[in-house]
């Protein structure tokens, strides 16, 4: 569904019995579509338990949509973490950041957020078979979670900007992969 | 206090059937295993044959300040050169003291 | 803050600074005579143990509670790190929200590996800090 009909179909599904909040997620589906879902999933106690998801697209360049919390009190906790982590603006929602310092940089559970460590360190696997620290040589292999320098990292500045979607497709790692010309 | 008997305590190398394949090194999550390992001619080939050669492995070893137990280097080893052992790991004074050497040094292998 | 007598004698006290899972392998390691208690002979051992992730969130409450150990105690604790993530981060190493390893806030005495590590061997190197090792 679109974000202009977001609140109005959670507020609907509490009205048809669905009055338990289960929680509130989001995914990356940058790869597939340059958008973030957000979820809901709310239970009919009254019908066993029985779930409803609810499920909403946003654009990655503007994520925003209404906050719940008016709906589910306990809504606004799922939001705080989705807002920190993907960055989305839940509009009317607590501005307070939930697991993550004030001073945080990034929103590290997008696709295209890259885990620092991993590129800062050698890994122990990147050497061929037969190969010591001694003879560093061709093209090598790159962990999970590292994205090829061509796209991301000690690049060609010269080079256009690699678009979030390749990184994200880089990071998945195994095989050092060509950039898509 | 006393835990049930466990084997899953410590991973133990069996050295001669390391290939230096590099798998496990690759497939640990905590990127905790480390080989060094060079090529050497393979001896004794019938005359007339091509030369070959094979994987000799300098170091192997596992920082089990990192290591989280999951057992994927035991299961992926095509080999079967990981093992798992009822021993516990021990602890030590330093972080470095956490990394086990795990290949006889080169100067203590008999030569194939 | 609450000390557990190890030995029920006065001999070690240990504290638990639980932040994750291993916590649950400090419980099964404790005596079941051991009980806790809110202050320190002076002439005992005094260890604290930190089971668990040091989040960067946590980090600067963790390493004010050793700091606070050490005021209480009038001694420096010995520090045992419990644990893969306490050691190094563990599994979360790379995370961008994971302190890698409490020897990254205090200078560490003990590191047990393990993931976790079972009951043994936090009792190992208790026993060993009590001087208790047989010999």
């Amino acid at each position: 569904m679109l974000p202009e009909n977001w609140l109005a179909a959670v507020e609907a599904l509490r009205a048809d019995g669905f009055d338990y909040f289960d929680w509130l997620g989001c995914v990356d589906e940058i790869g597939r579509q340059d958008c973030f879902r957000v979820i809901l999933v709310a239970r009919n106690l009254a019908k066993s338990a029985e779930p409803r998801m609810l499920s909403c697209l946003l654009p990655r360049d503007d994520p925003r949509i209404d906050s719940v919390r008016g709906v589910f009190a306990g809504a606004a906790w799922h939001e705080r973490e989705v807002a920190e982590l993907f960055g989305v603006e839940f509009v009317g929602g607590e501005r307070r950041r939930l697991l993550l310092d004030p001073g945080f940089e990034g929103t590290p559970l997008r696709k295209d957020e890259v885990l620092a460590a991993r590129t800062g360190l050698n890994w122990p696997g990147a050497k061929e078979p037969g190969e010591t620290d001694a003879s560093p040589s061709r093209r090598r292999m790159l962990p999970p979670g590292v994205p090829d320098p061509a796209v991301w990292g000690d690049r060609d500045a010269s080079q256009p900007a690699s678009d979030p979607a390749e990184v994200a497709e880089s990071a998945v790692g195994g095989r050092v992969l060509r950039r898509r010309t | 206090m006393n835990s049930p008997q466990s084997s899953h305590r410590w991973i133990r190398l069996i050295e001669p059937a390391c290939t230096s394949c590099m798998i496990c090194a690759r497939e640990c999550p905590s990127w905790c295993i480390s080989i060094d390992s060079h090529t050497e001619p393979v001896a004794g080939l019938p005359t007339g044959a091509r030369d070959r050669t094979r994987n000799a492995l300098d170091r192997f070893a596992i920082d089990w300040s990192l290591c989280m137990y999951c057992g994927i280097c035991v299961e992926e080893c095509p080999y079967d050169a990981l093992e798992w052992v009822g021993d516990l790991t021990k602890a030590g004074p330093s972080s470095e003291s956490l990394v086990e050497e795990m290949a006889e040094k080169p100067s203590a292998r008999t030569s194939s | 803050m609450r000390w557990i007598d190890w030995y029920g004698d006065g001999s070690l006290y240990v504290l638990d600074i639980a932040l994750a899972c291993c916590t649950l392998e400090f419980d099964a390691a404790s005596p079941v005579s051991a009980a806790p208690v809110p202050t320190l002979d002076d002439r005992a051992h005094v260890a604290v143990v930190i089971s668990g992730t040091v989040t960067d969130r946590l980090a600067p409450g963790v390493a004010a509670i050793i700091d606070g150990c050490e005021q209480v105690a009038g001694r420096r604790p010995t520090v045992i790190s419990f644990g893969a993530c306490a050691s190094s981060g563990g599994p979360y190493w790379d995370s961008y929200a994971v302190t890698k390893g409490v020897d990254q806030l205090v200078a560490v005495d003990a590191y047990v590996p393990g993931c976790p590590p079972p009951p043994e061997a936090l009792s190992a190197v208790l026993d060993q800090i009590a001087h208790r090792v047989k010999s």
